[in-house]
């Protein structure tokens, strides 16, 4: 056994240990990819139903604007702002349930909204975690020394929402 | 689904995945569940796809029976590639089984769920830095009680969305009570009392105690296994107090639960959940259990049974006896059990698991075998699809 042979294995398994962790990184970035476009999906329709609920009669205008900006601005919000916008809204929503009478005129669409909202906790918990792996992967010496994440994006945290749901 | 442990071997995991893939089914899904079994001829379930013999580990202070090895993996690679699911969930995939199998060959949409509680136990762990290049692929992790997800925060560093096992509260609460088992005040206790962490010998010890204040209580032990040593702790004079009914079949079971006074819970540790406990809610049977964290948040916190001092056998009488003497406390103890139960129905608990695997899945995709050894074929250059 001479050096040669020896270095040239090493060479391999460290080519094999790179490109075994790349897939892992790789797999992550997919992972959250996933879990964000479940949370984004699951927090548009909410916005829509909170649009719908700003239109019902007995809503008066005050509410109507305080609902209708909340949503808008959630809807509209960068990736990294859109935890704030979206604690606004639900913050506007869980006014309008514990405050005002309106639950009790339309339990159908107070029902989907609890609904929605189980949903969401259950996603952005999973989205956290998805996040939170990826990052402390990528913050590892041999992914940045040799930029296994390529040009991917650094995923953004979406802060939970626990006080306001 | 993919099962760890022997199918045809009764346990808590194997009779929840039993469960969840009926009420999937029933749901309209299609549901395939790989199961190491002892005998072939012992599933009779048709969704239950046969891996292998598995081979009998002590894990956890209970015998667990898993199958691993290239000849199971094989059968993994099969199943998946034949029946090209849309989600896969892996149950208890941190020991070295047959979902850890799957999990490292598979690729794509995957959900686990960890049963395990056991944050203080290091050694079933060492192998962590292993895992978590496995553990990773999974979309998403479901830990069925807050002790589960403590045990994975510590030594496998995820966290985990929370959901209980579910039981059929239905089947339960209807159960035909049997007029043997309601004469006289009768305690109950269920489950493998040949294991110590059962802690049977804890009633026991506490049955003179209680037979001096309740005069009419008695003690009926249901589960696999030969009593007659255990008798041995007990006096002679009480033996008859005592009675060993074997195993029961589910709907005994259910029967069981709805017959009797108060159920006793003395487990001493390594209890995730207590899914008799939740069971026994539903019969509403009065409950007494040990103060381990799983059981009191099922228990919700006292609400709906009575907790004692772990492995203090004297609290556990004078909790009895209380129970014993006061008849109203006693009802209403039940009816609050009754009402607590509707929590752990599989109407509550499988649209929970299904929107998980809403989650995971994400846009429509398929669980394929991994391709890591392809992607180094498209390395050489020799990749021929």
């Amino acid at each position: 056994m001479n050096y040669f042979a020896l270095s040239l294995i090493l060479a391999l398994l460290f080519i094999w240990y790179l490109t075994f962790s790349a897939n892992r990184l790789d797999r992550l970035h997919h992972r959250v990819e996933t879990s964000w476009a479940n949370l984004d999906s699951i927090l548009q329709r909410r916005a829509a139903l909170a649009q719908e609920i700003a239109h019902f009669r007995e809503i008066d205008p005050a509410t109507n604007l305080i609902l209708t900006a909340a949503a808008h601005q959630a809807r509209e919000a960068e990736i990294s702002d859109r935890s704030e916008a979206e604690s606004g809204l639900s913050e506007a929503l869980k006014l309008l349930r514990d405050e005002s009478d309106i639950p009790h005129i339309y339990p159908e669409a107070f029902k989907e909204l609890d609904v929605i909202t189980d949903r969401l906790r259950t996603s952005i918990s999973i989205h956290q975690e998805a996040v939170r792996a990826t990052l402390n992967r990528r913050a590892k010496l041999i992914y940045r020394v040799f930029r296994l994440a390529g040009r991917a994006p650094l995923p953004v945290t979406y802060p939970f929402e626990d006080d306001v749901l | 689904m993919v099962s760890p442990y022997a199918w045809d071997v009764p346990g808590g995991v194997q009779a929840h995945i039993k469960d969840l893939a009926r009420y999937f089914q029933n749901q309209g899904h299609e549901i395939s569940v790989l199961a190491p079994a002892l005998d072939e001829k012992d599933v009779k379930e048709d969704f239950v796809v046969v891996a292998g013999r598995p081979v009998a580990i002590p894990y956890n202070g209970a015998v667990a029976r898993v199958l691993f090895g290239p000849v199971a993996a094989t059968r993994v690679r099969q199943w998946i590639h034949k029946s090209d699911f849309d989600v896969m969930h892996l149950h208890e995939p941190a020991i070295p089984s047959l979902s850890l199998l799957a999990c490292s060959i598979a690729e794509g949409p995957m959900v686990g769920t960890f049963h395990v509680a056991a944050p203080k136990q290091k050694v079933a762990f060492a192998i962590a830095p292993l895992l978590e290049p496995v553990i990773e692929k999974l979309r998403a992790r479901i830990a069925v009680s807050e002790v589960a997800r403590e045990t994975l925060t510590i030594h496998l560093d995820t966290d985990a969305v929370v959901i209980p096992n579910g039981i059929a509260v239905d089947s339960f609460a209807s159960a035909q009570p049997r007029e043997e088992w309601q004469r006289e005040l009768t305690i109950g206790f269920l489950g493998r009392f040949d294991e110590p962490r059962k802690g049977l010998d804890l009633l026991l010890k506490a049955l003179p105690m209680i037979v001096k204040s309740v005069p009419n209580a008695r003690i009926l032990i249901a589960g696999p296994g030969e009593g007659l040593e255990l008798m041995q702790s007990v006096p002679p004079s009480l033996r008859s107090k005592v009675s060993f009914l074997g195993r029961l079949s589910e709907l005994e079971k259910a029967s069981f639960l709805r017959s009797i006074d108060i159920y006793v819970a003395p487990n001493t540790g390594g209890e995730s959940f207590g899914i008799i406990l939740a069971e026994a809610m539903a019969s509403g049977a009065a409950i007494v259990a040990s103060d381990l964290p799983a059981f009191e948040s099922v228990l919700g916190g006292g609400r709906y049974g009575l907790t004692f001092k772990n492995e203090d056998s004297s609290d556990l009488a004078r909790q009895i006896i209380n129970l014993s003497n006061n008849p109203s406390n006693r009802a209403q103890l039940q009816q609050r059990a009754r009402e607590g139960a509707k929590r752990f129905d599989w109407s509550e608990v499988g649209p929970e698991v299904m929107n998980v695997y809403e989650i995971a899945r994400g846009v429509t995709e398929k669980v394929s075998v991994g391709n890591e050894p392809r992607s180094w074929l498209r390395f050489l250059g020799r990749e021929d699809d």
